[in-house]
């Protein structure tokens, strides 16, 4: 049975893009603070991130759901719930004209996302490995 | 050092050393009791048999004696506004309160020296008892003499504090104020703000003008916190509140802003701060040492020649080392672009509701008697009118053309332009066509009876109009928009008021606004919204687009034309609007000393980066407050905070307003609250609490008012008091008397006040108006003014020596003050209540309205005619200059109240008697209660 090692290849391939976006996100806002780049443009570029990323981690939660990973799936639900919420509200894009007032807010969500897929990236990478290991992740 | 207190009047405290605690002696009867004295005994409610007000002489030393401090309202006062520390023999010589004539038989205050003649004044005669006028005997003015000595005392304890000051030492002394059972000295809300103590030598040239007015700018704090934990434990907001587009007016005493002729601009090289008074020459005058970052700059070539007559000027009369306010004209390097001219795009509703109530007429007949006050000094003004129903109508107005073509586009969706060249035209090249079009435009649509408004398609034709110039768009709405971009439905769900999804309905509904208004900043255009409303009209999501593009909201609720008073309000209104000499393509930036740096802005305009907020039109009179954090702790003996506006005048040029202010810093924190401003405190309370207004609820509003002022208050007492536990009173710094006052009455305001019977639309614009109106206009709309014309003083209502009329004395804001037989006049600056008590005497009708009897009056909007009479002569007078006593283009409604109909109007009246209890909204002295508590429970 290979599902398992296959799954967690590709959990640990999205959470490194999704590492990636929030450190992007990071960038961004500290690029805003230091004055390269104005709130319009800021929003605009990370406002197309953000479904995407939402998305891609609902995807992955859904993926840990059908294949049983219960464990992986409690880990992530909660920040599922999380952003249904804030869409729900209709206050995930960012609003340039709110932008400076949220800043410190919307920063501290980047990091505390970043320090959640940092975790969660070496958690898939350590479940991969175990899958690895036990030699039945290619299948022989 | 045992707490100073203040006991109501009449009360004295004498030490028991039996029982080891005071007893409180009423003067009066001679009773005597334990339990802290709350009540004065104010001589209205017996006038014969009043109390001698505890006697001055006798009092004062027996208060020392027993170690407390009492310090008489009135006398602090005085001290005051003398200036306390350098103008002492000043103050001495124009004591302020007994200049003041006394109302009506009631002080409230124990004014030192003043008991004997308010015994012998006769209670104030009633209207019809004193045939020859309205008049009052007037005081003495000469202060009896023990009151003048012991006001010398208390200069001379002033000045040991205040003249030393250069060892930077000493401190000013807190005075505190303990205010249960007082009532408040309303006269007191239009004091100066606490003087910035700078050393000496802080400003280079001794110039009275190194300091900018308060009208310009002010700090919630006049003495900068070294640190920002002391900040964080004085709880003491810090926060400038600006208005550096302010207006000049010439009745207020403004001097005109300097402009430095020359275009040397010597700005500091690191932080790029302008020069001003508070820089240092060093290296012989060739350098100069930059007062924000320290960094040591050259002196420009041309800084001591005077180019017009070609030989050496003095340094020392530069202007911008002399004001505090200078204006500088902006060579090339400061323009993205030559100067571009004026702009205006009127977007007009002509759907039935808004030609049916005539606002399409009155609006055209403005802009039309307005063509030649709109800025066009060199003659490159341009403008488009768009009228929109269910359609978009554009009108070519080529130049030389006596006639306008009309050109309809029914797409809504995606909106273009009919033709691209006569839409938006020079003023003077289209006149005819112009003045054509708008005799005619109400006309036009007379008879279309389209129900339907486009507005959003609207603003988007004019956007495109004017986008690739910056400018002004003017849109004018009579109905809810319902059709094509940025249609709104009415969502003003009654149920909701009162609960706390209330606050939804105090945001936008639809993003579009908020979206457009980004679009419009960033192509320089502004927008005003003009709100004429029959019913609801969403002022929430509207005003999104003048608060983010530096315009302003204008709502006239139930608008008709055919009333007079309506018409005249609105084109008074909308003709100052437009005759404003604007600035176009502005910028703010805040420059700070280094470890000051500013956290938030609040006003309308868009915040484009940390410290640079753009306003692509620049309103006069708009107020802004920029909340200031320390990142650094602060080592210099003062600080400078610097405000630069650059923008374009509306005659074509690229200039820089500086407004420079420099404030000592301090490690003491009875000296921040010392310092401390109540009206700028307010003005940023304000704001916060509509911010908390529309992110939570206006409970939070109304709880984050109260709990500053409450913490503010408890750190006062534990730590400059230095009082313990729980105590009956409400001590409070001298300076901050009446911010009780102020906050109590801004959670009673329409925006922010309990209640499930305020429309939606007027709590918005309430809201609109509490977060732009500069401060002079800010105070009385939270405050109100309240005077009592049937027995003001002889000169009131008349030319004073200034040249001004003279008003009445102001009253406290509470029904006591009300008589039955009265007329009274409420005013905050928007509306104008003329209040008629049942009982006034037909001969008092007569003079002011021309009605023989009380019940012949009606209620409601009026006009007062002008009578052949002194009294209806001096009434008008007076409402004429409340009309024009304040900065900004409103035109105050008058409303005839009668004491006993009419039950709605009679209870708005009453709903700006701040000082009453209104439906479960506490009074003034529950609402100490309530801060008291909050003190006594946080100690
Ligand atoms: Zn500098």
């Amino acid at each position: 049975m290979g599902g398992e090692g296959w799954l967690f290849l590709f959990a640990v391939l999205m959470a490194a893009i999704l590492l990636f976006t929030m450190v992007f996100f990071i960038i961004m806002f500290s690029d805003l603070e230091c004055d390269y780049i104005n709130p319009i443009d800021l929003c605009n570029k990370l406002n197309q991130f953000v479904l995407p990323e939402m998305i891609a981690h609902a995807f992955l939660t859904l993926c840990f759901l059908l294949s049983g990973q219960w464990l992986a799936f409690l880990l992530n639900a909660p920040l599922v719930g999380y952003n249904v919420n804030k869409i729900m509200g209709k206050n995930h894009m960012y609003d340039a004209t709110e932008i400076f007032r949220t800043l410190s807010g919307h920063k501290k969500e980047s990091f505390i996302k970043l320090g959640f897929y940092l975790v969660s990236f070496f958690y898939y990478l350590y479940r991969m490995i175990l899958a690895l290991i036990s030699g039945e992740w290619l299948g022989w | 050092m045992s707490q100073p207190l203040m006991l109501p009047q009449g009360w004295e405290a004498r030490w028991d050393p039996q029982s080891s605690a005071y007893v409180y002696v009423d003067q009066n009867t001679g009773r005597s009791q334990w339990e802290l004295p709350t009540q004065p005994t104010y001589p209205s409610a017996h006038p014969s048999s009043s109390p001698p007000p505890a006697d001055a002489s006798a009092a004062a030393p027996a208060h020392t004696r027993s170690g407390r401090r009492h310090y008489p309202t009135a006398q602090i006062q005085q001290m005051y506004a003398g200036g306390g520390y350098e103008q002492s023999s000043q103050a001495t010589q124009q004591p302020l309160a007994p200049t003041y004539p006394d109302q009506n038989a009631a002080p409230q205050f124990f004014t030192p020296g003043m008991a004997g003649q308010e015994q012998q004044q006769p209670p104030q005669p009633q209207y019809p008892s004193q045939a020859p006028g309205y008049q009052q005997p007037a005081y003495g003015q000469q202060p009896p003499v023990d009151q003048m000595s012991q006001q010398f005392q208390q200069m001379n304890m002033a000045q040991k504090g205040g003249a030393g000051y250069a060892d930077q030492k000493q401190y000013r002394n807190v005075q505190t104020i303990n205010l249960i059972g007082m009532q408040p000295d309303v006269r007191g809300l239009e004091a100066p703000p606490p003087p910035a103590l700078l050393p000496p030598n802080a400003s280079v040239t001794q110039s009275p003008y190194s300091q900018p007015d308060p009208s310009y700018q002010r700090c919630t704090l006049n003495a900068m916190p070294t640190t920002q934990s002391l900040l964080n434990k004085s709880k003491l907001p810090l926060a400038l509140v600006m208005a550096p587009y302010r207006s000049f007016r010439e009745s207020d005493g403004d001097i005109p802003v300097p402009v430095v002729e020359d275009s040397v601009i010597a700005r500091c090289r690191r932080c790029r701060a302008y020069i001003n008074p508070y820089v240092k020459f060093i290296e012989g005058g060739n350098r100069w040492k930059c007062c924000m970052c320290g960094l040591s700059n050259e002196v420009p070539q041309l800084f001591d020649w005077d180019q017009r007559e070609g030989k050496p000027a003095d340094r020392w009369a530069r202007k911008e080392l002399n004001h505090s306010v200078v204006e500088f004209i902006a060579p090339t390097e400061y323009m993205v672009r030559p100067p571009q001219p004026p702009v205006y795009a009127f977007v007009i509703d002509v759907s039935q509701a808004a030609v049916q109530s005539g606002m399409v007429a009155t609006a055209a007949r403005t802009i039309l008697e307005s063509l030649d006050s709109i800025p066009n000094a060199d003659k490159r003004t341009k403008i488009a009118i768009i009228a929109v129903s269910t359609s978009l109508h554009f009108f070519s107005l080529p130049a030389g053309a006596t006639e306008a073509t009309m050109l309809v586009v029914p797409d809504l969706t995606d909106v273009f332009l009919p033709k691209p060249v006569d839409l938006l035209v020079n003023i003077d090249e289209s006149r005819a066509a112009i003045e054509s079009l708008l005799s005619r435009l109400s006309d036009m649509f007379q008879d279309s009876y389209t129900v339907g408004n486009a507005l959003g398609s609207g603003l988007q034709a004019a956007f495109q109009l004017v986008g690739k110039i910056g400018g002004k768009i003017i849109a004018l709405s009579a109905s809810l928009p319902s059709l094509g971009e940025g249609a709104l439905k009415a969502r003003d769900d009654p149920k909701l008021l009162g609960t706390s999804k209330e606050s939804s309905l105090l945001n936008s509904a639809s993003s579009f606004y908020k979206t457009f208004a980004i679009e419009c900043s960033s192509k320089q255009v502004s927008v005003d919204m003009f709100l004429f409303s029959a019913s609801y009209t969403d002022v929430a999501t509207l005003s999104a687009l003048p608060r983010y593009t530096a315009g302003q909201t204008y709502l006239y609720p139930g608008f008709n034309a055919s009333r007079a008073e309506d018409a005249i309000k609105f084109s008074t209104e909308f003709g100052k609007v437009l005759a404003m000499p604007i600035g176009l393509e502005g910028v703010i930036r805040v420059r700070a000393t280094r470890g000051i740096r500013l956290s938030a802005f609040y006003g309308n305009f868009f915040t484009r980066s940390t410290d640079l907020v753009a306003l692509p039109v620049v309103p006069l009179d708009q107020n802004y407050v920029i909340e200031l954090q320390l990142e650094d702790d602060l080592k210099a003996p003062f600080v400078v905070l610097q405000a630069g506006i650059l923008f374009t005048t509306c005659y074509g040029e690229r200039r820089i307003r500086v407004i420079t202010q420099a404030m000592p810093t301090t490690d003491n924190i009875g000296e921040l609250y010392a310092s401390a401003d109540p009206t700028a405190i307010a003005s940023y309370l304000t704001m916060k609490a509509v911010e908390k207004s529309m992110t939570s609820s206006l409970d939070d509003a109304r709880s984050l008012v109260t709990n500053n002022l409450g913490t503010m208050l408890s750190i006062y007492k534990n730590q400059v008091t230095s009082a313990a536990g729980a105590s009956a009173q409400l001590a409070v710094p001298d300076n901050l008397k009446l911010l009780p006052l102020l906050c109590c009455a801004l959670v009673k305001h329409v925006g922010l006040r309990e209640g499930a019977q305020i429309p939606p639309d007027l709590r918005s614009y309430a809201q609109a108006l509490l977060t732009t109106l500069p401060t002079q206009a800010l105070v009385p709309y939270i405050h109100p003014r309240f005077y009592s014309l049937h027995n003001m003083p002889a000169d009131a209502g008349t030319i004073g020596e200034n040249g001004q009329v003279i008003l009445p004395p102001a009253l406290n804001l509470t029904s006591e003050r009300l008589e039955r037989h009265g007329l009274f006049l409420i005013e905050d600056g928007q509306n104008m209540f003329l209040w008629v008590g049942h009982e006034a005497v037909p001969r008092l009708v007569q003079d002011v309205f021309d009605i023989p009897a009380y019940s012949d009056l009606a209620g409601g909007k009026a006009t007062l005619p002008v009578l052949d009479n002194p009294f209806s002569q001096r009434v008008n007078a007076i409402i004429a200059k409340t009309r024009e006593l304040r900065r900004g283009v409103y035109r105050p409604h008058l409303y005839i109240v009668k004491s006993d109909a009419e039950p709605a109007l009679r209870s708005w009246a009453l709903s700006l008697l701040v000082e009453d209890r209104m439906d479960h909204m506490s009074s003034y002295a529950q609402y100490l209660t309530t801060v008291k508590n909050k003190v006594n429970g946080s100690s």
